[in-house]
């Protein structure tokens, strides 16, 4: 099973599961009863927190391994 | 039935036996302790016991309700499952500080009152010092001195909110503490920071990701459970319900997650993930609805297995590499599979997979914050579970155990010993029998469940968000790789500060400790050259300042003279010494106490 497949069974269980929502919707607020919400969540969300973690550390934490010494 | 037995003492009388013991009967005697412990555990009813009267207080050793069960169980299974893991280590040291460690984590578990509780606090922290110590590196001795400073300025917080808890109410008794704003909480506000010192909530973290990474392979598996799930089990006897705690917890989480996508070590990103897994637990003891408690509760248990189980993956890979920062790492794969398999269940867990254990209880919480409507905690506590997935589901394993362009590992390695994948099994296992079989963990929680983790809206939603996370990751892995750097952290304002204390205390402050030093031994000296001969010194004291004040008028027949007469005396100085009979000493004796007998018998009398 190389990559490709691997990707196409991903991509197929993602639009399965937006669609169930669409069918089937539910949730205590608004934002949960957006189908796909939390896939779209998942890959922005994803993407901030490495964009942010890492311009954090590139503009202000990350520091040579003798800093301390 | 077994009331008479505390669990923690097991572990405690258990380990002094330790270095007596020889080979393989030494392995079963560690293997057996924590399964006694067990045992007993099972058959104790609830109640409370072990009490001990202190001056006018009575310390409880033994409140065992539902709570303090539940988390006896998984300390005690938890340490199992470590102990199993830590069997091939040959130092007894190393073995009688985790015993003494779990033993004391024990006690504070089922501590019913504030002494017992600060009693078991402080051997916790100085029995788990000695697991960082282990390792012999200048790195883990240096973290170690940090991590005992952190831990001794939470202790002092501890009983000082104490002290004053007790001036304020007059009891002992360890339940929940009152909260408020204002200067009468100021005894809470003590024992908060110092509970909160223990659950590693930011800015009071960074002993934990300093001092974790530094320990043994075997000792880091041991600390991720105790301390930190310890704190979560008396911040929910102490302060369930704390609005601020939401906050703080679901800052804690995204904070974790933030740091360990910085991280180039491979413990200390997943000691960042203990961190931003407690955030979890946190929120949910603020949230304080009985379904958010049970969460709360349900995910330490969780956790501290998976963690266990995460960090012995990443362990078993610096034991047999002696490697564990991520940009040294790569290719592994085809050397250790079978490590990245168990590791990679704990990373399931850790990521909440359906059909996993942390699917079963970190869904309960992130469910409970929904139905509390705070749109904002929900989306924190989402978001640390993508990056959760992302650092130590995808970064890691991936930069681990694979990511090496030319395919070649980029060190030899094998699988790690027979104990230590044994252990990584039975956690594993456990960790997949909690997330398929949830009632046996549902049915321990001290409130009825009334919750169902495969509902298809959990199900859907939970896929949803972890592979479209996947998504992400793949197309940004080029920004994950490890780079050889570290990040700074809270800890820089005490490394750094501290530094520059020290110096301020070796230089400036030094010297002028020597300056004040050197002029009040020069007085005593003049003092001590003074009563040698005190006449003679008089009139060499005498004659100096004659010269002084006639030197203006040199010459003078006067002055000639007196600088003649001082230079003689200095040169003999102190000379004969002018000794009186022994019997003259007794007189001036006897004339002191003569005259103090009579100031002492008319005081009062003829003069006030």
């Amino acid at each position: 099973m190389g990559r490709k497949h691997l990707f196409g069974i991903l991509y197929v269980c993602l639009t399965v599961s937006v669609l169930a929502e669409v069918v089937n919707f539910h949730g205590h607020d608004l934002w949960q009863t957006i189908p796909g919400f939390s896939a779209l969540y998942g890959f922005i969300g994803c993407i901030f927190i490495i964009a942010a973690s890492k311009a954090l550390g590139h503009y202000w934490l990350q520091k040579e391994e003798d800093y301390y010494d | 039935m077994i009331e008479w037995l505390h669990p923690g003492l097991i572990f405690i009388l258990g380990a002094l036996l330790i270095p007596v013991l020889k080979g393989k009967w030494k392995q079963i005697y560690l293997l057996l302790l924590p399964i006694a412990a067990l045992i007993d555990l099972l058959y104790m009813s609830k109640g409370v016991f072990w009490r001990l009267p202190l001056l006018e207080y009575e310390l409880v050793f033994g409140r065992v309700d539902q709570l303090s069960l539940v988390f006896g169980y998984v300390f005690v299974i938890a340490a199992f499952c470590m102990t199993l893991y830590a069997l091939h280590v040959k130092e007894d040291g190393q073995h009688v500080s985790a015993f003494l460690y779990i033993g004391s984590t024990l006690g504070v578990v089922f501590a019913g009152d504030l002494f017992t509780l600060y009693l078991f606090w402080e051997v916790m922290a100085f029995s788990s010092l000695f697991l960082i110590w282990y390792h012999k590196t200048k790195a883990s001795s240096e973290a170690g001195f940090r991590y005992i400073m952190v831990h001794i300025f939470g202790g002092i917080c501890l009983l000082a909110g104490i002290i004053l808890h007790l001036q304020n109410t007059g009891s002992i008794a360890f339940d929940s503490f009152n909260w408020g704003t204002g200067w009468g909480y100021l005894s809470s506000y003590f024992i908060f920071l110092g509970f909160l010192i223990n659950a590693a909530v930011p800015p009071l973290h960074a002993w934990l990701s300093d001092a974790y990474p530094e320990a043994t392979v075997t000792g880091a598996v041991f600390l991720t459970a105790f301390t930190t799930k310890s704190a979560i089990y008396v911040l929910i006897r102490g302060f369930l319900g704390v609005e601020l705690l939401i906050w703080l917890g679901a800052i804690t989480a995204i904070y974790g997650v933030i740091f360990a996508v910085l991280e180039n070590d491979a413990r200390r990103l997943l000691a960042y993930s203990i961190i931003g897994q407690g955030g979890y637990m946190i929120a949910g003891i603020g949230i304080g609805t009985a379904m958010a408690i049970n969460g709360s509760i349900a995910h330490a248990l969780c956790c501290a297995l998976y963690m266990a189980l995460l960090f012995m993956g990443a362990g078993a890979v610096l034991e047999m590499t002696g490697r564990s920062k991520l940009s040294e790492l790569g290719g592994l794969y085809k050397y250790m599979p079978l490590t990245f398999w168990l590791y990679m269940i704990g990373a399931f867990s850790i990521s909440g997979f359906p059909l996993f254990s942390g699917f079963v209880s970190k869904t309960m919480v992130v469910e409970s914050a929904a139905l509390m409507h705070q749109p904002l905690v929900w989306l924190l506590l989402e978001g640390a579970a993508i990056g959760t997935f992302l650092v130590a589901g995808l970064k890691l394993p991936y930069l681990t155990w694979f990511a090496r362009k030319d395919k070649r590992p980029i060190a030899e390695a094998r699988e790690p010993p027979k104990n230590m994948l044994a252990a990584m099994g039975i956690t594993a296992f456990l960790c997949i029998f909690i997330g398929v079989y949830p009632q046996a963990l549902y049915r321990i929680l001290p409130y009825p469940v009334d919750y169902n983790p495969y509902a298809a809206s959990h199900l859907i939603g939970m896929s949803q968000l972890l592979l479209s996370t996947f998504v992400a990751f793949w197309l940004l892995r080029g920004m994950l790789h490890g780079t050889p750097t570290i990040t700074l952290d809270t800890d820089w304002f005490y490394r750094i500060w501290g530094k520059k204390f020290i110096w301020f205390c070796e230089k400036p402050l030094l010297n002028f400790a020597d300056s004040v030093d050197d002029k009040v031994r020069r007085i005593a000296d003049s003092f001590v050259w003074f009563s040698k001969n005190p006449s003679v010194a008089s009139r060499i004291m005498l004659l100096t300042a004659s010269t002084v004040l006639l030197k203006p008028f040199n010459p003078n027949p006067v002055y000639m003279r007196y600088a003649q007469d001082l230079e003689e005396l200095r040169r003999l100085y102190p000379g004969e010494v002018h000794r009186v009979a022994i019997g003259s000493g007794v007189l001036l004796v006897l004339l002191f106490f003569t005259l103090y007998l009579v100031i002492y018998l008319t005081y009062g009398v003829l003069w006030v």
